[in-house]
Protein backbone atom coordinates (compact mmCIF):
# COMPACT_ATOMS: atom_id res chain seq x y z
CA UNK A 1 0.00 0.00 0.00
CA UNK A 2 1.93 3.01 -1.24
CA UNK A 3 1.60 6.42 1.00
CA UNK A 4 3.34 9.95 0.91
CA UNK A 5 2.97 13.40 1.41
CA UNK A 6 1.48 15.41 -1.94
CA UNK A 7 4.80 17.43 -2.22
CA UNK A 8 7.16 14.57 -1.53
CA UNK A 9 8.70 14.50 -5.30
CA UNK A 10 10.18 10.49 -6.57
CA UNK A 11 13.14 11.48 -6.44
CA UNK A 12 13.12 13.09 -2.99
CA UNK A 13 16.34 10.91 -1.37
CA UNK A 14 16.21 8.97 1.86
CA UNK A 15 17.55 10.48 5.17
CA UNK A 16 19.49 8.05 6.66
CA UNK A 17 18.71 7.72 10.28
CA UNK A 18 15.38 9.24 9.83
CA UNK A 19 11.97 7.89 11.34
CA UNK A 20 9.07 7.11 9.32
CA UNK A 21 8.47 8.14 5.87
CA UNK A 22 11.42 10.36 5.81
CA UNK A 23 13.36 6.92 6.09
CA UNK A 24 12.33 6.08 2.25
CA UNK A 25 13.13 7.73 -1.03
CA UNK A 26 10.66 9.01 -2.68
CA UNK A 27 10.26 6.12 -4.74
CA UNK A 28 10.22 3.91 -2.06
CA UNK A 29 6.23 5.02 -0.92
CA UNK A 30 4.97 1.87 0.24
CA UNK A 31 4.58 1.94 3.79
CA UNK A 32 3.87 -1.88 4.60
CA UNK A 33 7.05 -3.34 3.36
CA UNK A 34 10.38 -2.37 5.44
CA UNK A 35 12.19 -1.59 2.01
CA UNK A 36 9.14 0.65 1.39
CA UNK A 37 9.07 -1.68 -2.34
CA UNK A 38 6.17 -2.98 -3.82
CA UNK A 39 6.44 -6.31 -4.19
CA UNK A 40 4.60 -9.32 -6.87
CA UNK A 41 5.37 -12.12 -4.85
CA UNK A 42 5.37 -12.77 -0.82
CA UNK A 43 9.43 -13.62 -0.27
CA UNK A 44 8.97 -14.78 3.26
CA UNK A 45 6.57 -15.37 5.95
CA UNK A 46 3.28 -17.12 4.06
CA UNK A 47 3.07 -21.21 4.66
CA UNK A 48 1.62 -21.03 1.46
CA UNK A 49 3.59 -18.54 -0.81
CA UNK A 50 5.32 -17.15 -2.42
CA UNK A 51 3.00 -16.68 -5.94
CA UNK A 52 -0.99 -16.37 -5.31
CA UNK A 53 -2.64 -19.01 -7.10
CA UNK A 54 -6.51 -19.88 -7.07
CA UNK A 55 -7.47 -23.31 -5.50
CA UNK A 56 -11.07 -24.36 -5.23
CA UNK A 57 -12.40 -24.67 -1.37
CA UNK A 58 -12.66 -27.76 0.52
CA UNK A 59 -15.65 -28.40 -0.44
CA UNK A 60 -16.77 -27.48 -3.96
CA UNK A 61 -18.80 -27.29 -6.86
CA UNK A 62 -16.61 -27.55 -9.58
CA UNK A 63 -12.72 -28.98 -10.35
CA UNK A 64 -10.47 -26.80 -10.59
CA UNK A 65 -9.89 -25.20 -13.62
CA UNK A 66 -6.76 -23.75 -13.30
CA UNK A 67 -4.75 -26.93 -11.75
CA UNK A 68 -4.50 -30.07 -10.90
CA UNK A 69 -4.49 -29.54 -7.67
CA UNK A 70 -8.00 -29.19 -6.15
CA UNK A 71 -7.69 -27.25 -2.88
CA UNK A 72 -4.91 -25.50 -1.14
CA UNK A 73 -2.78 -28.35 0.08
CA UNK A 74 -1.53 -26.29 3.68
CA UNK A 75 -4.85 -26.26 4.26
CA UNK A 76 -5.62 -26.61 8.19
CA UNK A 77 -8.19 -29.75 8.49
CA UNK A 78 -9.62 -31.66 11.38
CA UNK A 79 -10.04 -35.28 10.37
CA UNK A 80 -12.22 -36.33 12.98
CA UNK A 81 -15.81 -37.90 13.64
CA UNK A 82 -17.16 -34.85 14.26
CA UNK A 83 -16.28 -32.96 11.72
CA UNK A 84 -16.78 -34.48 8.75
CA UNK A 85 -16.42 -32.79 5.39
CA UNK A 86 -18.71 -32.75 2.16
CA UNK A 87 -15.77 -34.14 -0.03
CA UNK A 88 -14.74 -32.51 -3.39
CA UNK A 89 -17.48 -32.52 -5.92
CA UNK A 90 -19.85 -34.24 -4.35
CA UNK A 91 -23.37 -34.52 -6.37
CA UNK A 92 -24.83 -34.98 -3.23
CA UNK A 93 -24.26 -31.13 -1.82
CA UNK A 94 -24.87 -29.48 -5.43
CA UNK A 95 -25.70 -26.01 -4.47
CA UNK A 96 -23.05 -23.36 -3.19
CA UNK A 97 -23.28 -21.84 0.39
CA UNK A 98 -21.64 -18.90 1.68
CA UNK A 99 -22.59 -17.11 4.97
CA UNK A 100 -22.06 -13.31 5.82
CA UNK A 101 -23.52 -10.67 8.33
CA UNK A 102 -26.39 -8.52 7.95
CA UNK A 103 -26.75 -4.77 8.62
CA UNK A 104 -29.65 -5.45 11.46
CA UNK A 105 -27.90 -7.70 13.19
CA UNK A 106 -24.15 -7.66 14.47
CA UNK A 107 -23.69 -10.55 16.75
CA UNK A 108 -24.96 -12.22 19.59
CA UNK A 109 -25.08 -9.19 21.70
CA UNK A 110 -27.24 -7.75 19.37
CA UNK A 111 -30.23 -10.02 18.88
CA UNK A 112 -30.98 -8.82 22.65
CA UNK A 113 -31.67 -5.98 21.61
CA UNK A 114 -35.66 -5.73 20.88
CA UNK A 115 -35.42 -2.64 18.34
CA UNK A 116 -32.84 -4.78 16.29
CA UNK A 117 -33.82 -7.96 16.54
CA UNK A 118 -37.07 -6.66 15.31
CA UNK A 119 -35.60 -5.86 12.00
CA UNK A 120 -34.50 -9.36 11.44
CA UNK A 121 -36.41 -11.44 13.58
CA UNK A 122 -36.16 -15.16 12.30
CA UNK A 123 -32.74 -16.81 10.73
CA UNK A 124 -33.09 -17.08 6.33
CA UNK A 125 -31.26 -17.96 3.97
CA UNK A 126 -31.59 -16.35 0.35
CA UNK A 127 -32.43 -18.38 -2.72
CA UNK A 128 -32.97 -17.21 -5.83
CA UNK A 129 -36.57 -17.83 -7.63
CA UNK A 130 -35.73 -20.71 -10.16
CA UNK A 131 -34.67 -22.93 -7.47
CA UNK A 132 -37.12 -22.11 -5.27
CA UNK A 133 -39.92 -23.38 -7.94
CA UNK A 134 -37.41 -26.33 -8.10
CA UNK A 135 -37.25 -27.24 -4.68
CA UNK A 136 -41.24 -25.96 -3.65
CA UNK A 137 -40.33 -23.53 -1.97
CA UNK A 138 -42.29 -20.49 -1.36
CA UNK A 139 -41.44 -16.93 -0.01
CA UNK A 140 -41.55 -16.95 3.80
CA UNK A 141 -41.27 -21.00 3.82
CA UNK A 142 -39.09 -22.90 5.86
CA UNK A 143 -36.36 -24.52 4.52
CA UNK A 144 -34.11 -27.15 5.50
CA UNK A 145 -30.12 -26.69 4.54
CA UNK A 146 -27.58 -29.49 5.09
CA UNK A 147 -24.10 -30.71 4.76
CA UNK A 148 -22.32 -33.57 6.11
CA UNK A 149 -22.07 -32.21 9.59
CA UNK A 150 -26.04 -31.11 10.17
CA UNK A 151 -28.85 -29.32 9.19
CA UNK A 152 -30.45 -26.43 10.10
CA UNK A 153 -33.87 -24.58 9.22
CA UNK A 154 -34.39 -21.34 8.08
CA UNK A 155 -37.15 -19.42 6.45
CA UNK A 156 -36.79 -19.03 2.77
CA UNK A 157 -36.15 -15.26 1.60
CA UNK A 158 -36.95 -16.02 -2.15
CA UNK A 159 -35.40 -13.16 -4.35
CA UNK A 160 -34.22 -11.74 -7.93
CA UNK A 161 -31.44 -10.66 -6.91
CA UNK A 162 -29.93 -13.88 -5.99
CA UNK A 163 -28.72 -15.13 -9.82
CA UNK A 164 -27.36 -18.63 -10.67
CA UNK A 165 -23.76 -18.97 -10.90
CA UNK A 166 -22.54 -19.47 -14.64
CA UNK A 167 -19.27 -21.10 -14.04
CA UNK A 168 -16.90 -23.71 -15.82
CA UNK A 169 -18.25 -23.88 -19.50
CA UNK A 170 -21.69 -22.93 -18.73
CA UNK A 171 -22.59 -24.99 -15.65
CA UNK A 172 -25.06 -23.47 -13.57
CA UNK A 173 -24.83 -23.32 -9.94
CA UNK A 174 -27.18 -22.50 -7.58
CA UNK A 175 -26.20 -20.28 -4.77
CA UNK A 176 -27.72 -19.79 -1.41
CA UNK A 177 -26.65 -17.00 0.89
CA UNK A 178 -27.04 -17.56 5.08
CA UNK A 179 -26.69 -14.73 7.38
CA UNK A 180 -24.64 -15.85 10.26
CA UNK A 181 -25.84 -14.35 13.25
CA UNK A 182 -28.81 -15.71 14.06
CA UNK A 183 -28.46 -18.56 17.40
CA UNK A 184 -30.35 -19.61 20.13
CA UNK A 185 -30.45 -17.02 22.33
CA UNK A 186 -31.88 -13.07 22.19
CA UNK A 187 -35.19 -11.86 20.63
CA UNK A 188 -34.64 -13.62 17.37
CA UNK A 189 -35.06 -17.13 17.08
CA UNK A 190 -33.42 -19.30 14.50
CA UNK A 191 -30.72 -22.17 13.91
CA UNK A 192 -27.15 -21.19 13.95
CA UNK A 193 -25.09 -21.28 10.67
CA UNK A 194 -22.81 -22.74 12.73
CA UNK A 195 -24.17 -26.21 12.38
CA UNK A 196 -23.91 -26.78 9.19
CA UNK A 197 -19.82 -25.61 8.33
CA UNK A 198 -17.52 -27.55 9.07
CA UNK A 199 -13.87 -26.64 10.57
CA UNK A 200 -11.70 -25.84 8.04
CA UNK A 201 -9.06 -23.00 7.95
CA UNK A 202 -6.82 -21.10 6.29
CA UNK A 203 -2.97 -21.94 6.38
CA UNK A 204 -1.60 -18.74 7.57
CA UNK A 205 -4.02 -16.45 9.82
CA UNK A 206 -6.29 -19.69 10.67
CA UNK A 207 -9.27 -18.05 9.09
CA UNK A 208 -12.45 -19.98 8.99
CA UNK A 209 -13.55 -21.32 5.59
CA UNK A 210 -17.50 -20.31 5.99
CA UNK A 211 -17.72 -18.03 2.78
CA UNK A 212 -17.72 -20.74 0.14
CA UNK A 213 -18.79 -24.48 0.97
CA UNK A 214 -21.70 -26.47 -0.51
CA UNK A 215 -25.22 -27.85 0.72
CA UNK A 216 -28.17 -29.40 -0.38
CA UNK A 217 -31.78 -27.68 0.69
CA UNK A 218 -35.21 -29.32 0.67
CA UNK A 219 -38.52 -27.84 1.63
CA UNK A 220 -39.49 -28.34 5.39
CA UNK A 221 -38.56 -28.32 8.64
CA UNK A 222 -35.53 -30.20 10.00
CA UNK A 223 -36.16 -33.21 12.42
CA UNK A 224 -36.22 -32.25 16.20
CA UNK A 225 -33.21 -32.49 17.78
CA UNK A 226 -31.79 -32.59 21.02
CA UNK A 227 -32.74 -34.37 24.33
CA UNK A 228 -36.06 -35.85 24.06
CA UNK A 229 -38.05 -34.19 27.13
CA UNK A 230 -38.84 -37.12 28.87
CA UNK A 231 -35.69 -38.38 28.61
CA UNK A 232 -34.53 -36.87 32.03
CA UNK A 233 -31.52 -38.59 33.14
CA UNK A 234 -28.13 -36.75 32.14
CA UNK A 235 -26.33 -38.78 30.13
CA UNK A 236 -23.39 -40.06 30.88
CA UNK A 237 -20.52 -37.94 29.68
CA UNK A 238 -18.23 -39.50 26.27
CA UNK A 239 -15.15 -40.83 27.68
CA UNK A 240 -11.59 -41.63 26.20
CA UNK A 241 -9.72 -44.70 25.94
CA UNK A 242 -8.47 -44.46 29.36
CA UNK A 243 -11.64 -43.35 30.77
CA UNK A 244 -11.21 -39.55 31.31
CA UNK A 245 -14.13 -37.28 30.32
CA UNK A 246 -14.09 -35.87 26.84
CA UNK A 247 -15.26 -32.10 26.88
CA UNK A 248 -16.45 -31.60 23.28
CA UNK A 249 -15.03 -34.51 22.15
CA UNK A 250 -11.07 -32.93 23.30
CA UNK A 251 -9.50 -34.68 25.81
CA UNK A 252 -10.39 -32.34 29.30
CA UNK A 253 -7.58 -30.93 30.56
CA UNK A 254 -5.25 -30.87 27.16
CA UNK B 1 -41.19 29.58 9.10
CA UNK B 2 -41.04 25.44 9.42
CA UNK B 3 -38.42 23.40 10.41
CA UNK B 4 -38.56 19.32 8.84
CA UNK B 5 -36.96 16.56 6.89
CA UNK B 6 -35.71 16.64 3.43
CA UNK B 7 -35.38 12.78 2.26
CA UNK B 8 -32.93 11.73 -0.37
CA UNK B 9 -33.45 8.28 -1.35
CA UNK B 10 -30.36 8.41 -3.70
CA UNK B 11 -28.47 8.33 -0.27
CA UNK B 12 -30.05 5.96 1.62
CA UNK B 13 -28.15 2.65 2.07
CA UNK B 14 -31.02 1.02 4.22
CA UNK B 15 -29.05 0.87 7.23
CA UNK B 16 -32.44 1.48 9.25
CA UNK B 17 -30.23 3.56 11.88
CA UNK B 18 -32.69 6.11 11.83
CA UNK B 19 -35.62 3.61 12.90
CA UNK B 20 -33.50 2.43 15.47
CA UNK B 21 -32.40 5.80 16.56
CA UNK B 22 -36.13 7.14 17.24
CA UNK B 23 -37.21 3.63 18.79
CA UNK B 24 -34.50 4.70 21.67
CA UNK B 25 -34.78 8.18 21.78
CA UNK B 26 -39.00 8.25 21.94
CA UNK B 27 -38.72 5.06 23.97
CA UNK B 28 -40.72 3.49 21.64
CA UNK B 29 -41.21 -0.84 21.96
CA UNK B 30 -41.00 -3.33 19.53
CA UNK B 31 -43.72 -4.14 17.39
CA UNK B 32 -43.21 -7.50 17.44
CA UNK B 33 -41.26 -10.48 16.15
CA UNK B 34 -42.70 -11.30 13.13
CA UNK B 35 -40.63 -12.53 9.56
CA UNK B 36 -42.29 -11.09 6.60
CA UNK B 37 -40.56 -12.25 3.38
CA UNK B 38 -40.70 -8.75 2.21
CA UNK B 39 -37.17 -9.01 1.28
CA UNK B 40 -34.88 -7.49 4.17
CA UNK B 41 -38.00 -5.01 5.08
CA UNK B 42 -39.77 -6.43 8.58
CA UNK B 43 -41.44 -3.51 9.83
CA UNK B 44 -43.48 -3.23 6.75
CA UNK B 45 -45.35 0.22 7.77
CA UNK B 46 -45.26 3.31 9.99
CA UNK B 47 -47.19 2.49 13.13
CA UNK B 48 -48.32 4.21 16.11
CA UNK B 49 -44.77 3.15 17.66
CA UNK B 50 -43.15 2.93 14.26
CA UNK B 51 -42.16 6.62 13.63
CA UNK B 52 -39.37 5.82 10.86
CA UNK B 53 -39.63 2.81 8.28
CA UNK B 54 -37.11 2.13 5.91
CA UNK B 55 -39.12 0.81 3.05
CA UNK B 56 -37.20 -1.83 0.73
CA UNK B 57 -38.47 -1.83 -2.80
CA UNK B 58 -36.90 -4.53 -5.15
CA UNK B 59 -36.31 -2.92 -8.69
CA UNK B 60 -37.49 -6.26 -10.89
CA UNK B 61 -36.02 -5.75 -14.85
CA UNK B 62 -38.88 -5.45 -16.70
CA UNK B 63 -40.20 -9.12 -18.53
CA UNK B 64 -37.64 -10.98 -15.67
CA UNK B 65 -37.07 -12.07 -11.92
CA UNK B 66 -33.77 -10.62 -11.99
CA UNK B 67 -33.43 -7.82 -9.43
CA UNK B 68 -30.20 -5.45 -9.66
CA UNK B 69 -31.48 -3.20 -7.25
CA UNK B 70 -33.36 -1.91 -4.02
CA UNK B 71 -34.89 1.49 -4.15
CA UNK B 72 -34.74 2.11 -0.31
CA UNK B 73 -36.88 4.89 0.83
CA UNK B 74 -36.96 6.35 4.81
CA UNK B 75 -40.64 7.19 5.26
CA UNK B 76 -41.90 9.24 8.07
CA UNK B 77 -44.83 11.82 8.82
CA UNK B 78 -44.83 14.49 6.42
CA UNK B 79 -46.19 16.66 8.33
CA UNK B 80 -48.27 18.41 5.81
CA UNK B 81 -49.54 21.81 5.49
CA UNK B 82 -52.81 21.08 5.64
CA UNK B 83 -52.90 18.25 8.30
CA UNK B 84 -55.92 15.74 7.74
CA UNK B 85 -54.91 14.61 11.14
CA UNK B 86 -55.18 18.25 12.63
CA UNK B 87 -58.70 18.85 10.90
CA UNK B 88 -60.16 15.78 12.50
CA UNK B 89 -58.78 15.84 15.55
CA UNK B 90 -62.04 16.60 17.86
CA UNK B 91 -60.10 17.34 21.56
CA UNK B 92 -57.56 20.00 19.81
CA UNK B 93 -54.65 16.76 21.00
CA UNK B 94 -53.25 17.66 17.51
CA UNK B 95 -51.56 20.98 17.17
CA UNK B 96 -49.06 22.72 14.98
CA UNK B 97 -46.49 23.86 17.55
CA UNK B 98 -43.92 26.31 17.26
CA UNK B 99 -41.60 24.88 14.94
CA UNK B 100 -44.23 24.56 12.07
CA UNK B 101 -44.57 20.73 12.39
CA UNK B 102 -47.81 18.89 13.45
CA UNK B 103 -47.51 17.65 17.34
CA UNK B 104 -49.74 14.91 18.97
CA UNK B 105 -50.27 16.23 22.69
CA UNK B 106 -50.17 13.08 24.27
CA UNK B 107 -51.45 14.51 27.21
CA UNK B 108 -54.71 16.00 25.55
CA UNK B 109 -54.92 12.96 22.66
CA UNK B 110 -57.90 11.01 24.27
CA UNK B 111 -57.29 7.93 21.75
CA UNK B 112 -60.68 8.47 19.85
CA UNK B 113 -59.06 7.50 16.47
CA UNK B 114 -60.27 9.72 14.13
CA UNK B 115 -56.97 11.19 12.72
CA UNK B 116 -56.02 7.52 11.62
CA UNK B 117 -58.39 7.39 8.33
CA UNK B 118 -57.99 11.12 7.97
CA UNK B 119 -54.69 10.62 7.01
CA UNK B 120 -53.62 10.66 3.83
CA UNK B 121 -50.65 9.17 3.67
CA UNK B 122 -51.96 6.40 6.37
CA UNK B 123 -49.17 7.77 8.82
CA UNK B 124 -51.40 8.20 12.31
CA UNK B 125 -51.98 5.14 14.07
CA UNK B 126 -53.03 4.38 17.63
CA UNK B 127 -50.75 2.59 20.09
CA UNK B 128 -52.02 -0.66 21.84
CA UNK B 129 -52.81 0.36 25.51
CA UNK B 130 -49.12 -1.19 27.32
CA UNK B 131 -50.75 -3.54 30.65
CA UNK B 132 -47.43 -5.10 31.33
CA UNK B 133 -47.89 -8.35 33.16
CA UNK B 134 -45.68 -10.03 35.76
CA UNK B 135 -44.80 -12.92 33.11
CA UNK B 136 -44.33 -10.14 30.46
CA UNK B 137 -42.36 -8.09 32.38
CA UNK B 138 -39.49 -11.05 32.62
CA UNK B 139 -39.78 -11.11 28.74
CA UNK B 140 -39.03 -7.27 28.41
CA UNK B 141 -35.73 -5.69 28.15
CA UNK B 142 -34.62 -2.78 30.71
CA UNK B 143 -35.69 -0.52 27.90
CA UNK B 144 -39.40 -1.73 28.36
CA UNK B 145 -39.03 -1.66 32.16
CA UNK B 146 -37.78 1.90 32.15
CA UNK B 147 -40.98 2.95 30.29
CA UNK B 148 -43.28 2.53 33.40
CA UNK B 149 -40.17 4.37 35.96
CA UNK B 150 -40.20 7.05 32.79
CA UNK B 151 -44.39 7.03 32.14
CA UNK B 152 -44.59 10.97 33.48
CA UNK B 153 -42.03 12.32 30.10
CA UNK B 154 -42.90 9.77 27.84
CA UNK B 155 -47.30 9.36 27.92
CA UNK B 156 -47.11 7.67 24.43
CA UNK B 157 -45.45 4.57 26.34
CA UNK B 158 -48.59 3.96 27.96
CA UNK B 159 -50.38 3.49 25.15
CA UNK B 160 -54.36 4.14 24.22
CA UNK B 161 -53.56 7.45 22.31
CA UNK B 162 -52.69 7.97 18.87
CA UNK B 163 -48.90 8.00 17.84
CA UNK B 164 -46.74 9.58 14.93
CA UNK B 165 -43.30 11.33 14.32
CA UNK B 166 -43.08 14.50 16.49
CA UNK B 167 -40.34 15.64 14.27
CA UNK B 168 -38.38 15.08 18.28
CA UNK B 169 -40.50 18.29 19.55
CA UNK B 170 -38.69 17.64 22.93
CA UNK B 171 -35.13 17.78 21.22
CA UNK B 172 -36.09 20.90 18.97
CA UNK B 173 -36.60 22.46 21.95
CA UNK B 174 -32.97 21.80 23.30
CA UNK B 175 -31.83 22.59 19.89
CA UNK B 176 -30.84 18.84 18.99
CA UNK B 177 -31.24 17.67 15.40
CA UNK B 178 -33.76 15.00 15.43
CA UNK B 179 -32.55 11.18 16.18
CA UNK B 180 -33.34 9.47 12.27
CA UNK B 181 -31.93 12.82 11.34
CA UNK B 182 -28.40 12.68 13.49
CA UNK B 183 -28.29 9.17 13.29
CA UNK B 184 -28.21 8.79 9.24
CA UNK B 185 -24.36 8.27 8.25
CA UNK B 186 -25.22 9.66 4.71
CA UNK B 187 -27.17 12.54 4.96
CA UNK B 188 -29.83 10.95 3.45
CA UNK B 189 -31.95 12.77 5.87
CA UNK B 190 -31.49 16.33 6.47
CA UNK B 191 -33.09 18.50 9.12
CA UNK B 192 -33.41 22.17 8.74
CA UNK B 193 -35.37 25.30 7.87
CA UNK B 194 -37.92 23.68 5.49
CA UNK B 195 -37.08 26.87 2.81
CA UNK B 196 -33.27 26.36 3.04
CA UNK B 197 -33.71 22.59 2.65
CA UNK B 198 -35.92 23.17 -0.52
CA UNK B 199 -33.22 24.97 -2.09
CA UNK B 200 -30.95 22.72 -1.07
CA UNK B 201 -33.14 19.69 -3.01
CA UNK B 202 -33.74 21.42 -6.03
CA UNK B 203 -30.17 22.12 -6.48
CA UNK B 204 -29.66 18.63 -5.84
CA UNK B 205 -32.05 17.15 -8.23
CA UNK B 206 -30.51 19.63 -11.06
CA UNK B 207 -27.15 18.20 -9.97
CA UNK B 208 -28.65 14.63 -10.76
CA UNK B 209 -30.50 15.33 -13.81
CA UNK B 210 -27.57 16.53 -15.14
CA UNK B 211 -26.02 13.41 -14.04
CA UNK B 212 -29.08 11.09 -16.23
CA UNK B 213 -30.68 10.07 -13.41
CA UNK B 214 -34.70 10.84 -13.28
CA UNK B 215 -35.11 12.31 -9.91
CA UNK B 216 -37.96 14.53 -9.10
CA UNK B 217 -39.39 16.18 -5.30
CA UNK B 218 -42.14 14.65 -3.68
CA UNK B 219 -44.07 17.17 -1.76
CA UNK B 220 -42.49 20.40 -2.94
CA UNK B 221 -44.51 22.91 -5.09
CA UNK B 222 -47.33 20.70 -4.65
CA UNK B 223 -50.89 21.55 -5.76
CA UNK B 224 -52.88 18.72 -4.44
CA UNK B 225 -55.30 19.52 -1.49
CA UNK B 226 -52.73 18.46 1.33
CA UNK B 227 -50.17 21.26 0.02
CA UNK B 228 -46.12 21.39 0.27
CA UNK B 229 -44.87 18.96 2.69
CA UNK B 230 -42.65 20.05 5.93
CA UNK B 231 -41.16 16.30 5.33
CA UNK B 232 -40.15 15.86 1.63
CA UNK B 233 -38.53 13.45 -0.55
CA UNK B 234 -36.54 12.93 -3.40
CA UNK B 235 -37.56 10.31 -5.83
CA UNK B 236 -36.31 8.38 -8.42
CA UNK B 237 -39.49 6.41 -9.42
CA UNK B 238 -42.96 7.21 -9.28
CA UNK B 239 -44.45 7.85 -6.26
CA UNK B 240 -46.36 4.41 -5.90
CA UNK B 241 -42.92 2.55 -6.88
CA UNK B 242 -42.70 3.40 -2.93
CA UNK B 243 -46.26 3.26 -1.62
CA UNK B 244 -46.40 7.01 -2.01
CA UNK B 245 -49.75 7.84 -3.18
CA UNK B 246 -49.22 10.08 -6.44
CA UNK B 247 -51.53 12.61 -5.63
CA UNK B 248 -52.48 12.30 -2.08
CA UNK B 249 -56.51 14.07 -1.19
CA UNK B 250 -57.13 15.58 2.41
CA UNK B 251 -60.33 14.02 3.26
CA UNK B 252 -62.19 17.43 4.30
CA UNK B 253 -62.14 18.41 0.43
CA UNK B 254 -65.14 15.44 0.12
CA UNK B 255 -67.24 17.36 2.95
CA UNK B 256 -69.23 19.57 0.26
CA UNK B 257 -69.84 16.87 -1.74
CA UNK B 258 -71.02 15.02 1.41
CA UNK B 259 -72.82 17.92 2.69
CA UNK B 260 -74.43 18.58 -0.46
CA UNK B 261 -75.52 14.73 -1.11
CA UNK B 262 -77.01 14.89 2.85
CA UNK B 263 -78.91 18.61 2.48
CA UNK B 264 -80.32 16.82 -0.92
CA UNK B 265 -81.16 13.42 0.75
CA UNK B 266 -82.88 15.62 3.60
CA UNK B 267 -84.94 17.89 1.13
CA UNK B 268 -86.06 14.61 -0.47
CA UNK B 269 -87.35 13.37 2.69
CA UNK B 270 -88.91 16.25 3.78
CA UNK B 271 -90.72 16.11 0.48
CA UNK B 272 -91.91 12.66 0.69
CA UNK B 273 -92.73 13.11 4.52
CA UNK B 274 -94.91 16.62 3.41
CA UNK B 275 -95.99 14.28 1.00
CA UNK B 276 -97.64 11.35 2.94
CA UNK B 277 -98.96 13.79 5.68
CA UNK B 278 -100.77 15.58 2.48
CA UNK B 279 -102.31 12.46 1.71
CA UNK B 280 -103.70 11.65 5.24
Amino acid sequence: MPDFPVNKAPSTPAKPGAAGLDAHSGADPFIMQLDGRGQIFVANGLKDGPLPAHYEPLASVIQNQLYKQQNNPTLREWDRSDNPYNGQVNPRYPYVLTTYRITELSGVYTRYIPWLAELQPEAFCEIDPELAVEKGLKNGDYATISTAVGEIEVRALVSGRMRPLRIAKGQRVHQIGLPYIFGNFGYTSGDTSGDVIPLAMDPNVSIHEAKTLTCDIRAGRRAPRGRVAQDDAVPEPERSRDGQPLIHGREAGV
Amino acid sequence: MANGFFTDTTLCIGCKACEVACKQWNELPSDGLAFTGMSYDNTLRLSGTTWRHVAFVEDREVGTTIVNRWSMMSDVCKHCTHAGCMEACPTGAIIRNEFGDVYIQPDVCNGCGYCVPSCPFGVVDLIEPFKPSAAKAAEYNTATLDRERLSEGALQSHGGIAGKCTLCYDRQRLGFTPACAKACPTESIQFGNVDDLKARARKRVERLRERGVDAQLYGVDETTSVGDLNAFFLLTQPPEHYNLPARPVLPSTHQPAGYAAAALAAAALAVAGLAIFRGR
